[in-house]
């Protein structure tokens, strides 16, 4: 029990990331709309606990608030409010559905034959390490300072491009979603 | 801490997912799910190499990424509002007219 419980914490990244993918693979497949919204939300979890294990503290946190808090709640709000089962899809696959999935599994092939070397070659053993210390100077400073510096100083001017976007996007939001009758 | 080929494998699986329900599937609402997920495997591969190089560039990218992400579901979800007000449908295959 012990050994497995030491087994799993090694390979913490391992689980969410099957965790996330089973809950995308629910989100894909769930015939009924709040089903495929609540494996949405279990992905972004996953991907949430994902970042975290992987070093990157402050966009697993970010992560947790803007798409479990956010924009989940958002997609639950449209799927209540538009009514689905008027539209029901008949099946839940179509005439195209074997071409896509075909198109899929061929892209997915391609590039496993590409990277098939890297993933499981002679060189895998040698493999791209994620570097242990983020920082390069030798500062201490935490994950969140570390991005602030380089969002506020190398990158400010995207950041500021990046909020009248948000601005232009949520007043286009409201302009679309009001009724014609003001 | 994973290997950086684990990383970047998981986060193409879920890239194909998302690729798969947005071909796939006729909903909307669902569509747009997918492409969320698609722009999370993205900012997965994005932290990976942020990590790997030991500077903080791809992490302030994969966090605009998520603004602009924010900014596209809020514009998607009220365009499908007004579709559902004016069609009645969000079945993607329904919407095939340019004319309101």
């Amino acid at each position: 029990m012990e050994q497995l419980l030491i087994k799993i914490g090694q390979n913490l990244f391992l689980v969410f990331g099957l965790m996330a993918l089973g809950g995308a693979a629910t989100m894909v497949l769930a015939k009924n709309a709040v089903h495929s919204v609540i494996g949405f939300l279990f992905a972004m979890l996953s991907m949430a606990g994902c970042y975290l294990t992987i070093g990157a503290e402050f966009m697993g946190v970010a992560q947790l608030l803007v798409y479990a808090g956010g924009i989940v709640v958002l997609f639950l709000f449209v799927v209540m409010l538009v009514e689905l089962s008027k539209s029901r899809e008949k099946g839940l696959f179509q005439r195209q559905t074997p071409f896509a999935l075909v198109l899929v599994v061929a892209g997915a092939v391609a590039f496993v034959g590409v990277f098939w070397r890297t993933i499981f070659g002679s060189s895998a053993a040698e493999a791209l390490t994620l570097s242990p210390n983020l920082m390069a100077q030798g500062e201490k400073l935490g994950n969140a300072q570390m991005l602030s510096r380089g969002l506020f100083a190398e990158y400010l001017l995207p950041f500021e491009i990046l909020s009248v976007i948000l601005l232009v996007a949520l007043v286009g939001a409201v302009v679309l979603a009001k009724t014609e009758r003001v | 801490m994973p290997s950086m080929n684990l990383v970047l494998l998981i986060s193409f699986l879920l890239f194909s997912i998302g690729v798969a329900g947005v071909l796939i599937r006729r909903n909307a609402l669902i569509i747009l799910m997918c492409a969320e997920l698609m722009l999370n495997a993205a900012n997965l591969n994005l932290i990976a190499f942020a990590r790997h190089s030991g500077t903080v560039t791809g992490q302030a990218f994969a966090l605009m990424v998520m603004g602009l992400a924010a900014a596209e579901v809020a514009i998607g979800l009220a365009i499908v509002v007004a579709l559902y007000r004016k069609k009645n449908t969000i079945t993607v295959d329904e919407i095939n007219l340019l004319k309101g």
